[in-house]
């Protein structure tokens, strides 16, 4: 009997459950599709490339669901709170007539039975297909091929789906009883008439808070856009930020406070436009609804900064990474050694726990580079099994070069020669975003010797430069920020004084593929001062850093020679001649690995960026979507009147979209307006590791949330439409 | 020329109908009074001519006739009563009249133009210029002040924004109501609210102003105000108004009052020229006869 009232119910108050269950359905199915991740990695052949990924990311993606979840369960009560509000008369009358509460009780959690089972029979029945789709979506993230496609079902991701979805169901659940069991009989019979109070606004106050918002959020603007993004947690730089979001975070809400009022008044002010068709009850009906939703679409326009910001964020990281990363891997394999300076071989072996005290190592900083491929002779592959053997990287060694860093502080001296913060006051600029470090003022550039480039450009295969006795160039693969300030100095023909010798530019720009040492994703190279070999001998600089670049014998991106690099190989100590430790091998990378980590940092990013902002803007537009259902069956009343007065039920739809309309897109334009400042800052960051490229994901990713966002927006207008042609029709009962 | 037309219109129907016609008939109380009422001075042609008017709900075997042939005509300028018990399908005649509800048969002329016929589109653009709506909870729109309520039918048909102001601050002003008109409804008074409703009704100058219990929801007092607001509407904007109503009270502030019972009229009275309490005497003896006969207590 209860059962056959809740379905009842559920069937009747269809309208208002439609939405919770849409959201809900659309929750099980996104929850359920990217929780298949791992099986679909393993599919789209992502994982012999990258063994852990599906792991690695899987249980990322694990994670973020549980978070999602707990996002959804409170949009879901916020959800069911509406529906449960327009219902409570119903509630009471259960009990006038004689139900326990407990009997009410049990009908409201068979009602939530119902859809929450509907949702997930829905919700598994949708993710099924999308995660089929996905694995093709998956593939090309990862620019990989598809390799065993087949039909499948991930019973680990249906029992997340199925957890959240109870946790979601048990906390509406604890909410709605909580509704029954505190509710007086005659609050619930009255709760329509408690409703209708509607408070106004002295619209000029509004209008005023509204102006205040707005001068917040500008003066935040102009203070983000001045101070920048804070780097290396300077506590200032951190203090500043922080009043900055402060401030915008305030003038977004006085803004939503205030809009209605504002508008109200600026239209009021066109006495012509406002005392015109149903344009006065438009606006009467904005700013009437303003004191429920003003919070709410501040708290909206804040989620959906959020979302962009980090998606476009995320997603130009990748895109900076994808175009970067062929001129980052002119060769087959880089490896390379980071020498000790004198300091920290003082240090070291002075510290027992280091050398090892008597009897110990002993540390040195090097008097000149050592040998990189004789030096990695010394290596063993699968050191401690039966199959160890030394490493030969000569064997597989078509052509190398190697290129000798130097450090620009001499021996003995405290100071380098060359910093970037001298040549930004050389130029006149200021130091680039993010390389505001404290360490700015000891921070040298490396330099190399002319007779070493020119070897290096010929291992390139590019045209060999000619520096002379006085000439300099700079070197750095880093990107716009940091290029320009070489740039300026190049082109500005900066006469460099490098330990008494007076140095020119020998050219106009720098040459950004000719600058790279290492393969990596992104830029490694902040800058290398190119002089002749004779002040590079005279100065008596402390080698730094040196370089081995490798092409293969066995041609470029020979897999067997990949599988050699990347077996499993115990480094040896650099020592040199006298058996001092002088240094550590650095980062070594082979292109492929280069690549592969790449497309595999990319769909990670890709993955979450879309994940999370998919989920987001979904709960946004659902909220939004629940108000503005809720506002209009409200003012259902009012739409009948208006109907008896004259008005076509097209002019009232009409008045409903203009409501509506600047419900949903005022969130949307201040949280553009707000991302649209802080990428502007990122951005500057960004370049940094070689320039922003927003790239057609971002376009796919945001056409599939003006989608979702757009498509709740279009069914909250349809079903408002429905709701008012029910309320003009409904007639007076004599 | 009223009497015809009433005879014509609100007699044949109790000649027609059979069995009950001749009881019926016999307890119509004589014919009132003969002199003519002053509006018919005014206009010749009826403003409001209801003919042979059947509404009928359900379906099969579940039938309920609301209205049964009912026929009468109004005059320009009339101020009209329509009194019956609840359920005597007085309300289904107002919401027929007023093309809220559609006839299941029958004619309904509006200013000569049968509403009866007119396609959606016509009708709300008819509603909106040719009726007004007063009803027993005030209807005004609770997120609009009074002005801009009263402001509200015109600025729908697009009068323009100077000359609606200054017909609502007129209408206002005759209606004692200029105090409020800058008040949201849930500021004023349930008596404020019914005279801004018919400042509302009044300001397009409709055809006719249908008023549907209008003192229902309210106090002797505040009744009594708004009564004699729709006195003034009708004495010096010669404003048509029908008034549905279970009060006899608010039945003799009218000139005619139509008795309604199952759905047909059951008689009619004239005030004539006699003073409002002898009228409200008479209403009270028709009340109590047709109370007499075993139907509801008005």
């Amino acid at each position: 009997m209860l059962c056959k009232l809740a379905f009842g119910n559920v069937r009747r108050a269809g309208r208002d459950y439609l939405v919770y269950l849409l959201t809900l359905t659309l929750a099980v199915t996104v929850f359920y599709a990217f929780n298949t991740i791992a099986l679909q990695i393993d599919m789209a052949g992502v994982s012999e490339q990258n063994p852990g990924m599906g792991e690695t990311l899987g249980g990322i993606i694990s994670g973020l669901t549980i978070f999602l979840a707990f996002v959804m369960g409170f949009l879901m009560v916020y959800a069911n709170n509406f529906i449960m509000k327009r219902r409570k008369k119903e509630f009471g009358l259960y009990q006038v007539l004689g139900m326990s509460r407990g009997q009410v009780a049990r009908v409201m959690t068979l009602e939530t039975v119902f859809v929450s089972v509907a949702a997930l029979v829905l919700g598994i029945a949708l993710g099924l297909v999308l995660s089929q789709l996905m694995v093709f979506f998956t593939a090309s993230l990862f620019k990989t091929q598809i390799s065993n496609f087949r039909f499948f079902v991930s019973p680990s991701a249906l029992l997340m789906t199925v957890g959240c979805l109870a946790a979601i169901f048990l906390v509406t659940l604890v909410f709605n009883l909580r509704v029954v069991a505190r509710a007086k009989v005659v609050d619930l019979m009255s709760a329509s008439r408690q409703n209708e109070t509607i408070k106004a606004r002295n619209p000029w106050i509004s209008a005023a808070i509204f102006v205040v918002g707005l001068a917040a959020i500008v003066v935040a603007y102009v203070r983000l856009l001045h101070d920048g993004l804070p780097y290396d947690g300077q506590p200032e730089g951190m203090r500043v930020f922080l009043i900055t979001t402060c401030i915008v975070i305030v003038g977004t809400i006085l803004f939503f406070f205030g809009l209605s009022g504002f508008l109200l008044k600026v239209l009021q002010g066109a006495r012509g436009l406002y005392w015109r068709g149903l344009n006065m009850v438009t606006m009467r009906q904005l700013s009437a609804k303003v004191n429920t939703v003003s919070f709410s679409m501040a708290v909206i326009a804040m989620i959906l900064f959020l979302a962009i910001t980090s998606v476009t964020t995320g997603m130009s990281l990748a895109s900076v990474m994808d175009s970067t990363v062929e001129r980052g891997t002119p060769v087959d394999y880089t490896t390379s050694i980071m020498y000790y300076s004198q300091k920290i071989a003082d240090e070291w072996n002075a510290d027992p726990t280091i050398s090892g005290g008597e009897g110990g190592v002993t540390f040195a900083a090097p008097t000149e580079p050592v040998d990189l491929m004789a030096m990695s002779a010394n290596q063993t592959l699968y050191a401690d099994t039966p199959d160890a053997q030394p490493f030969d990287l000569a064997s597989i060694t078509g052509s190398y070069v190697q290129v000798d860093a130097y450090d620009s502080t001499p021996r003995g001296a405290d100071a380098p020669l060359v910093t970037l913060k001298g040549l930004c006051d050389a130029v006149g600029m200021p130091l680039p975003a993010g390389t505001e470090s404290s360490d700015v003022d000891t921070l040298g550039l490396q330099v190399i010797s002319a007779s070493n480039y020119n070897e290096y450009l010929a291992f390139r295969g590019m045209e060999p430069l000619d520096v002379a006795a006085d000439g300099y160039t700079l070197l750095s693969d880093m990107g716009a920020t940091v290029t320009d300030v070489y740039d300026a100095v190049l082109e500005q023909d900066v006469e460099l004084d490098v330990g008494g010798f007076k140095l020119h530019p020998v050219q106009a720009r720098v040459n950004e593929d000719a600058s790279v040492f290492v393969n990596s994703m992104m830029g490694m190279n902040s800058g290398t001062l190119v002089v002749p070999d004779e002040v590079l001998d005279a100065l008596d600089l402390p080698p730094y850093t040196s370089y081995l670049l490798v092409n293969y014998a066995a041609g470029p991106d020979d897999p067997a020679s990949d599988a050699y690099l990347n077996a499993d190989r115990r480094y040896n100590d650099v020592t040199d001649g006298a058996g001092n430790i002088v240094g550590g091998w650095g980062t070594e990378a082979t292109r492929s690995t280069t690549y592969e980590s790449v497309n595999s940092m990319n769909g990670l990013i890709s993955y979450l960026a879309i994940y999370i902002g998919f989920v987001l803007v979904v709960a946004c537009a659902a909220i939004l979507t629940i108000q503005q259902l809720s506002g209009v069956s409200d003012a259902g009343k009012n739409y009948r009147i208006l109907s008896e007065l004259g008005t076509s039920t097209r002019e009232i739809a009409h008045s409903v979209l203009t409501q509506q309309t600047i419900f949903f897109i005022f969130p949307v334009v201040v949280g553009i307006a707000h991302s649209a400042v802080a990428l502007s800052v990122i951005v500057d960051l960004i370049e940094l590791f070689g320039g922003l490229t927003i790239g057609g994901m971002v376009g796919f990713t945001a056409l599939i949330f003006v989608i979702a966002y757009g498509g709740y927006f279009c069914v909250t207008y349809l079903m408002s439409k429905g709701i008012v042609r029910d309320a003009v029709r409904a007639r007076h009962v004599g | 020329m009223d009497q015809h037309n009433i005879g014509a219109h609100s007699a044949k129907p109790a000649q027609v109908a059979g069995g009950a016609a001749s009881r019926v008939h016999m307890t119509i109380p004589n014919p009132t009074v003969p002199s003519s009422p002053a509006p018919a001075t005014r206009a010749v042609a009826p403003v409001l001519d209801v003919r042979h008017v059947e509404k009928v709900y359900g379906a099969r075997n579940n039938v309920t006739r609301a209205l049964a042939d009912v026929s009468f005509t109004v005059m320009r300028g009339e101020f009209v009563g329509i009194m019956g018990a609840s359920g005597s399908g007085k309300s289904t005649l107002l919401n027929c009249i007023s093309t809220i509800d559609a006839v299941t048969s029958g004619n309904v002329y509006i200013d000569g133009a049968d509403v009866t016929a007119m396609k959606p589109a016509k009708l709300t653009r008819f509603r909106r210029e040719q009726l007004g709506f007063i009803f027993q909870d005030s209807n005004l729109l609770d997120t609009l002040t009074a002005r801009e309520n009263i402001a509200l039918p015109l600025t729908i048909s697009r009068v323009p924004a100077s000359e609606a102001l200054v017909r609502v601050e007129d209408v206002a002003a005759r209606l004692s109501i200029s105090g409020v008109l800058d008040k949201y409804p849930y500021q004023m008074s349930g008596g404020q609210q019914q005279r801004v409703a018919a400042a509302r009704a009044l300001v397009t100058n409709p055809a006719i102003i249908m008023a549907d219990e209008p003192t229902g929801a309210l106090d002797s007092k505040n009744a009594r105000l708004l009564l004699e607001c729709f006195e003034t509407m009708n004495r010096d904007y010669q404003a048509t108004v029908l008034m549905v109503t279970h009060d006899s009270f608010a039945a003799s502030y009218t000139q005619r009052v139509l008795f309604i019972r199952d759905g047909r009229i059951f008689t009619e009275l004239r005030r004539g020229t006699s003073s409002r309490q002898d009228f409200f005497n008479r209403i009270m003896e028709v009340v109590a006869m047709m109370g007499g006969e075993g139907s509801d207590a008005l």
